[in-house]
């Protein structure tokens, strides 16, 4: 197993199969968050911090269309169970202690963005020497540097005073979202060659 | 790599040396990770300490949580890795970050230290530090890891210590990246936003102290230190040369050389604080030397003190 992907091949690109995998599960991610977003944005803006989440669907549409044009695609006959064992982790989850539905769906979009955006690193697995102007290599890079500023509303709204009655079971979501897009992602990495042992610590634990 | 519970989370911690021997725990900055004391390792080994040392909650091999960490939560982790350590004396030094949990660990369990080197610390938020805080979180927010690792990189070590590296830096950087998450250091960073000054319970720490700053420090300068010395009764502020904030990377060596003496002469009971001024020497081994009498350790050009 190793940490970074690779062999390179002479032109120092990440090898298809390794661009395949990333790829599909970072459009699985981004997109099922892109379609929440699309479903539960309100067609009228009331507050001004929901203006980020305007901002934060077109910008998970755009790491889709990024990852769809910078990929080097070969078939991959796993991919069809993976996609369909990765929508339904996405579906939103009730959370034990909310009632209020509305806001339980909430909390669970923030957690699972919280988790896609802050547990899923794909830039640190680039080795040092893969090459720098590689369109893939530059998508994997933009998408954890997008990720760093995308999950700013999910930590604004799920450290928010108006969440401090359910703290606890906002914690216990966001463990669980973190727990397992951690687990998928570590299982995916696997499946390449490639092991990270923190993620692989923290999705066992 | 061994791992110390803590309610749901996973602490990694390392030690080093003998087991009966005398013992150092030392606690990473906000950025750090605790393989950056590898060098403290061999040279605190090889005079026969026991080492210590640990990932904090939110850093490096570490569990991440991932909303809130507390300082009290890095208190009582800390607090778990000493209980490992037995009945033996134990010194703790911290630097940054890590020197302000070692002052609230010596405020909370000071019975449990034989010494306390805070390094680069401060015991509450001056409005230059509140203020270098919160554009280094934005920086972290906005640039992301990489970003505050340039940002940090200049402002705490020194031109002779980046000089060599200009040419190299993201491989100088990128271990710290790696292993370092945005959403983790902002939590560390936010563990301030309901920070409570020490300064009123300093007297409380009764273990000799011995409190290094670097000459150059401008992220926590003189100033933040000497509110350490007037403030912990058996304490003296041992100022470094030339150094930085970051001086436990910059001048390892001379810094694990002040740490042993330090035990060394808390254990023979030779140690006397008396909240006096020291210079460090330049190089591990030279002679320590007192701060010219009558002149201000807090000014930066030699100001005489005002006679009271």
């Amino acid at each position: 197993m190793n940490q970074f992907l690779g062999p390179l091949d002479s032109a120092q690109r990440i090898p298809p199969l390794q661009q395949t995998r990333i790829a599909s599960f970072l459009i699985s991610a981004h997109g099922a968050l892109a379609k929440q977003l699309a479903i539960n944005l309100p067609g009228q803006l009331k507050a001004g911090w929901q203006t980020e989440l305007n901002a934060q669907l077109h910008r998970e549409a755009e790491i889709v269309s990024l990852l769809m044009r910078a990929t080097s695609w070969v078939p991959d006959f796993t991919l069809p169970y993976q996609a369909l064992m990765w929508e339904a982790a996405w579906l939103p989850k009730a959370i034990p202690g909310i009632s209020d539905q509305v806001l339980a769906m909430t909390i669970d979009i923030a957690a699972l963005g919280h988790a896609v955006h802050g547990a899923i690193r794909p830039a640190a697995l680039l080795p040092e020497d893969v090459s720098a102007d590689d369109p893939f290599v530059v998508a994997l890079r933009r998408i954890e540097f997008e990720s760093s500023r995308l999950i700013q509303a999910q930590i604004r709204f799920l450290k928010s005073d108006e969440l401090k009655p359910v703290r606890a079971a906002v914690s216990t979501a966001v463990e669980g979202r973190h727990r397992q897009v951690r687990k998928l992602w570590a299982e995916l990495l696997a499946g390449i060659g490639i092991t990270r042992h923190a993620e692989s610590a923290q999705a066992e634990a | 790599m061994p791992f110390l519970t803590h309610g749901a989370h996973r602490v990694r911690y390392e030690l080093d040396g003998p087991k009966d021997a005398p013992a150092y725990v030392l606690v990473n900055g906000l950025t750090q990770y605790s393989e950056l004391w590898g060098a403290y390792r061999d040279a605190l080994v090889s005079k026969g300490f026991r080492v210590a040392t640990f990932d904090l909650l939110g850093q490096g091999a570490s569990d991440k949580p991932e909303l809130f960490i507390s300082q009290d939560d890095q208190v009582e982790a800390l607090h778990l890795l000493i209980g490992e350590l037995g009945g033996g004396p134990v010194f703790l030094g911290g630097i940054s970050f890590g020197g302000l949990i070692t002052l609230r660990y010596a405020i909370e369990h000071g019975d449990k230290i034989a010494g306390l080197v805070p390094m680069s610390a401060f015991a509450e938020l001056s409005p230059q530090l509140m203020l270098l805080g919160n554009a280094l979180r934005t920086g972290l927010i906005l640039g992301g890891t990489s970003y505050l690792q340039d940002l940090l990189l200049p402002m705490n070590l020194s031109d002779s210590w980046l000089k060599p590296l200009l040419g190299n830096l993201d491989a100088v950087k990128r271990q710290g990246w790696l292993i370092n998450d945005v959403y983790a250091l902002q939590n560390l960073m936010e563990s301030f936003l309901d920070f409570r000054p020490l300064t009123p319970l300093l007297p409380r720490i009764t273990a000799p102290t011995m409190i290094l700053n670097g000459e150059f420090d401008f992220l926590t300068p003189r100033s933040l230190h000497e509110t350490l010395r007037l403030g912990i009764p058996d304490s003296s502020l041992v100022i470094i040369p030339n150094a930085y904030h970051a001086f436990t990377l910059e001048k390892a060596a001379l810094t694990a050389d002040l740490l042993a003496r330090f035990a060394e002469d808390v254990l023979a009971k030779r140690w006397q604080g008396n909240k006096a001024v020291w210079i460090a020497p330049d190089e591990a081994g030279g002679n320590m030397i007192p701060f010219p009498a009558g002149y201000d350790h807090l000014r930066a050009i030699p100001v005489q003190k005002a006679t009271s």
